[in-house]
């Protein structure tokens, strides 16, 4: 059954490319005069690319920040990493940047973890609910600076904004998406390079420290492979709610393993979690494409409260 | 062998005592004396470089030198995973062992609960889950925090025959249980409010005199068992 299910799932993301709004023959996939052509290689591709691996990031990046904190609420979401990023990006924007987008939004991520991190070390635990209480907060202020950033700009500066905070995966050339398909394998190697100290983390920490592991160390090091994966991710798609924290949760209640042997699946799923979403964002608007994160929003939040409705 | 000197922190202070190698020690002390701070200390979970082994700092040791050395069990199995079973839980402490996590598991009774998440164990199989863990890690000295709490009289007698064999190569056991810290007859370390009060030999502790100034009258020894006089 698994095995049919993800079968089903790759096919549907091989040929999700070839719809749209334009249908796509397939003998001009190889002729580059076609139109055809240019709108398979240069539009249609790339953005299922980038939709399946921002997808694979949040949802891995989601469980390895649940797996770290302890918490099965905090997701790079929940902390403020995608509002930070977000910031970035709108700061750029208002203040004639536009150019530098992407890295003001890492910037913004990578700013975040800092401020998250320098609060733990002065907590001294990474345990507590303490953690997603300023990550609530942290996300309250970057709201409010967001405000400003709004109140400061001009018209076309203010629909920019919007248009990336209800995020899309649009991406215009196969080159673009490299950055984030690095970012995602990378991510996906390096968790996997700790799957024994992740499942030692995953009971506690004291039992970790008592059989060997350096917690701090490996803490650090995935949280901060997460937070650069996830500034990535939010300055190219911007930020995509939901999938972090309903695609770990869905793939737990299905596999009902502990969360390091789900790595995989929970990669491959948030990926294809994305790409469903974004084809149908594409295909049911009569002329204009839905914007994904009021997609997934939409199609997570029910889905949700029916797992966690079934589940008492 | 193992040796604090001098340690103080909020709850205790000024704690220095050594143990001689192949020594075993009880803790006893009241609630919230600091007993389980002790531990946590002495296991290098607290930082503190007040703790050595054979003359080297525990807490600057080398990760993996350290888990050869010590090992600490603590009250209550504690689990984030709603997903681990009891089989990848042992399976993670088998670090300085020929002995098998199945094989284990055949010893305790516990076989037939493999696959169980750890999380859905009743609390008495979690006290031997863990118990089970201690034996595979085998580090030099294992600490067990109140081995026996919340323990019908079956598994308690279970656990004492187990703390007793010589599974463990040396043990520091905190409890309250004065019964099983007198049938044990290990070297006492009494804790109050965050002082040593008592170190030294099971037969000094247990004398008359001595547990009467400790315990009052709410102690009795009994055809040889000490019991809790209700």
């Amino acid at each position: 059954m698994r095995i049919f299910i993800f079968l089903l799932a790759l096919a549907l993301i091989t040929i999700a490319p070839f719809f749209g709004q334009i249908p796509i023959e397939l003998y001009n996939l190889d002729n580059p005069t076609t139109v055809d052509h240019k709108l398979f290689w240069d539009i249609r591709l790339p953005r299922v690319i980038v939709a399946f691996f921002a997808g694979s990031i949040l949802a891995l990046g989601g469980l390895l920040f649940q797996s770290l904190f302890k918490n099965p609420m905090s997701t790079p979401y929940t902390l403020g990493v995608a509002s930070g990023s977000t910031l970035g990006v709108a700061f750029s924007i208002v203040f004639g940047f536009s150019s530098m987008l992407s890295l003001f939004g890492f910037f913004g991520a990578l700013l975040t973890v800092v401020i998250l991190f320098a609060l733990t070390l002065k907590l001294k635990s990474y345990e507590t609910n303490t953690l997603l209480l300023v990550g609530i907060a942290l996300s309250f202020f970057y709201n409010a600076a967001l405000m400003i950033l709004f109140y400061l700009s001009d018209e076309s500066q203010s629909f920019e904004i919007i248009r990336f905070t209800m995020g899309s995966v649009d991406v215009v050339g196969l080159e673009h998406t490299l950055p984030i398909v690095l970012a995602s394998i990378g991510l996906l190697l390096l968790s996997n390079f700790y799957k024994k100290e992740l499942k030692l983390l995953l009971t506690s920490n004291d039992y970790a420290y008592l059989k060997g592991v350096e917690v701090k160390k490996v803490n650090t090091i995935l949280l901060v492979a997460v937070s650069i994966a996830v500034g990535i991710c939010v300055s190219i798609t911007g930020p995509i709610g939901f999938v972090g924290l309903i695609i770990p949760h869905i793939m737990k209640t299905v596999y009902k393993k502990s969360a390091e042997q789900l790595m995989l699946p929970i990669f491959f799923y948030g990926g294809f979690f994305l790409v469903v979403s974004d084809l149908i964002a594409r295909n049911l608007g009569a002329n204009s494409d839905i914007p994904i994160g009021i997609l997934t929003a939409f199609l997570g939040g029910p889905f949700f409260i029916y797992l966690i409705m079934k589940r008492r | 062998m193992l040796q604090i000197k001098n340690y103080s922190d909020k709850i205790l202070k000024n704690i220095s005592f050594e143990l001689k190698p192949k020594e075993n020690l009880i803790i006893l002390g009241s609630n919230g004396a600091g007993k389980s701070t002790l531990a946590k200390v002495l296991c290098g979970i607290t930082h503190s470089n007040t703790v050595t082994f054979e003359h080297k700092i525990l807490t600057q040791l080398n990760h993996k030198e350290r888990t050869k050395l010590i090992n600490y069990i603590p009250a209550k199995l504690e689990i984030f995973d709603e997903y681990i079973t009891l089989d990848e839980y042992l399976n993670l402490s088998c670090l300085h062992t020929l002995l098998e996590s199945k094989n284990m598991l055949k010893l305790l009774e516990l076989d037939h609960l493999t696959n169980k998440p750890c999380q859905q164990l009743s609390s008495g199989e979690q006290q031997l889950t863990m118990l089970a863990s201690a034996v595979l890690h085998n580090a030099q000295i294992t600490i067990f925090d109140e081995p026996t709490a919340n323990l019908d009289p079956k598994k308690s007698r279970h656990i004492f025959s187990l703390l007793k064999s010589n599974l463990f190569q040396s043990k520091i056991i905190i409890t309250h249980d004065l019964n099983l810290a007198y049938k044990l007859g290990y070297t006492i370390l009494c804790i109050n409010e965050g002082k040593i009060a008592f170190f030294d030999t099971a037969k000094k502790f247990f004398h008359e005199s001595n547990l009467n100034n400790y315990f009052g009258t709410s102690v009795k020894m009994i055809d040889n068992c000490i019991v809790v006089n209700l």
